[in-house]
């Protein structure tokens, strides 16, 4: 492969590359121990006789959580520059508002089918 | 392999010959990743659509799922991003063993949640009698969950190019044949170990006693069994040391990108097991 693909940096900046590099294997390991034990408290809650609007809230509120640990650490998007993260949540936003938009355009009465 | 001291001076997030300051794969992923996304939202709102709005006397899905079973990939596959991000790592620091044994142990996570899909999608044809056409669930949860282990097969498939990849040496001119029979074995050996380790499931299922469970596996998998071994001493072959290899830390972004990718298909998986499997135990 191409020296392209490995930039060589400043001093400054490369030690403090060094330095997070060092401490990389313990975050990471930390992460996905908490990852595990969240998905653990996921499939624990949905048997708990709550309310459904507090059960709904409480996993997708983990659910979210999981989610920004994996991208902002294990896919490096905290030490890369923010246009990857702008890039990614443009995707994400027109997704997640295309999904609300049908979900709300399917929950209208009118658009229900008729009954045969 | 690279020193410790040339991993110092390389910074692998950010690169000052693009105009972006991104490295151009990089970029290439993120753009591609966020397309993604909104592929998976589509599929993710269809079924969720048809779940708020279920037809009579349509598939209960609490009689079909099994939580246990999705809760175990989904422990696997979250397993198989952190040894995706130790992957990483390890060939940022130039260290190239380490490398391959974070792959290999991704590759095998990922083998794992493949064989559970198929696991569960024939224990959901057969037993449960849900297929892509004879009810709405199923035409949904198989479209979704289908397509997202489409996904999981070809990031099997590309970290075990990459791995293969990992062996490449410079000296000999015909590497790429070398490289094309080591990644057929590689392939091989994942088909054979899948096609085996659901055998075996299936035999201690149907059969009642485990003496009688193991003899029903051999004698249907015997042929399997033989030649998943006989790959397997292949892929050692192929995996002797034949001199420097052409695969260090100017290599890391190749497998960060593949990384990226990985780590994509976990996270789509997070928002399935919530919104296809949890959500329908309330």
């Amino acid at each position: 492969m191409s020296a392209h693909s490995a930039a060589v940096s400043s001093p400054g900046s490369g030690h403090d590359a060094g330095h997070a590099e060092e401490n990389k294997f313990q975050i990471y390991v930390q992460i996905a121990m908490l990852l595990a034990v969240i998905t653990g408290v996921e499939i624990a809650i949905v048997y708990f006789p709550w309310a459904k609007w507090i059960v709904v809230s409480l996993l997708v509120v983990l659910s979210v959580v999981k989610f920004m640990f994996v991208i902002f650490y294990f896919m490096h998007l905290r030490w890369d520059k923010p246009f990857c993260t702008i890039l990614f949540f443009i995707g994400l936003i027109i997704a997640g508002g295309t999904a609300w938009a049908l979900l709300a355009l399917f929950t209208a009465e009118a658009s229900l089918p008729l009954p045969v | 392999m690279s020193s410790h001291a040339a991993t110092a001076t390389i910074d692998h997030h950010h690169d000052p010959t693009t105009s972006t300051g991104i490295p151009n794969k990089k970029l290439l992923m993120w753009t591609f990743l966020a397309s993604d996304c909104m592929f998976f939202g589509a599929l993710i709102s269809t079924h969720l659509i048809y779940r708020l709005h279920p037809p009579a006397g349509g598939l209960d899905p609490k009689q079909i799922f099994s939580v246990e079973l999705t809760s175990f990939s989904t422990f696997v596959l979250l397993m198989s991003s952190l040894m995706m991000a130790l992957a990483v790592t390890a060939i940022q620091k130039g260290n190239l063993k380490s490398c391959r044994w974070s792959l290999l142990t991704t590759i095998f996570f990922g083998m794992i949640f493949l064989g559970c899909q198929v696991y569960e999608f024939e224990h959901f044809v057969h037993e449960k009698n849900m297929t892509l056409s004879n009810s709405l669930l199923g035409s949904t949860f198989y479209t979704l969950t289908g397509t997202h282990g489409c996904h999981v097969a070809i990031g099997v498939l590309w970290l075990s190019l990459m791995y293969v990849r990992s062996f490449k040496v410079a000296s000999r001119p015909s590497w790429l044949n070398h490289q094309l029979l080591h990644a057929l074995t590689f392939i091989v050996v994942l088909l054979l170990s899948l096609k085996v380790t659901l055998g075996l499931v299936h035999s201690l299922q149907t059969v009642p006693t485990f003496g009688a469970a193991i003899s029903d596996f051999f004698s249907h998998q015997g042929i399997y069994i033989g030649g998943f071994l006989l790959a397997l001493w292949g892929l050692f072959w192929f995996a002797r040391p034949r001199g420097t290899v052409q695969f260090n830390e100017s290599n890391a972004i190749d497998v960060e990108s593949m990384g990226l990718y990985w780590h994509f298909v976990d996270i789509v998986w997070i928002v399935i097991f919530t919104a296809v499997y949890l959500l329908e135990y309330l």
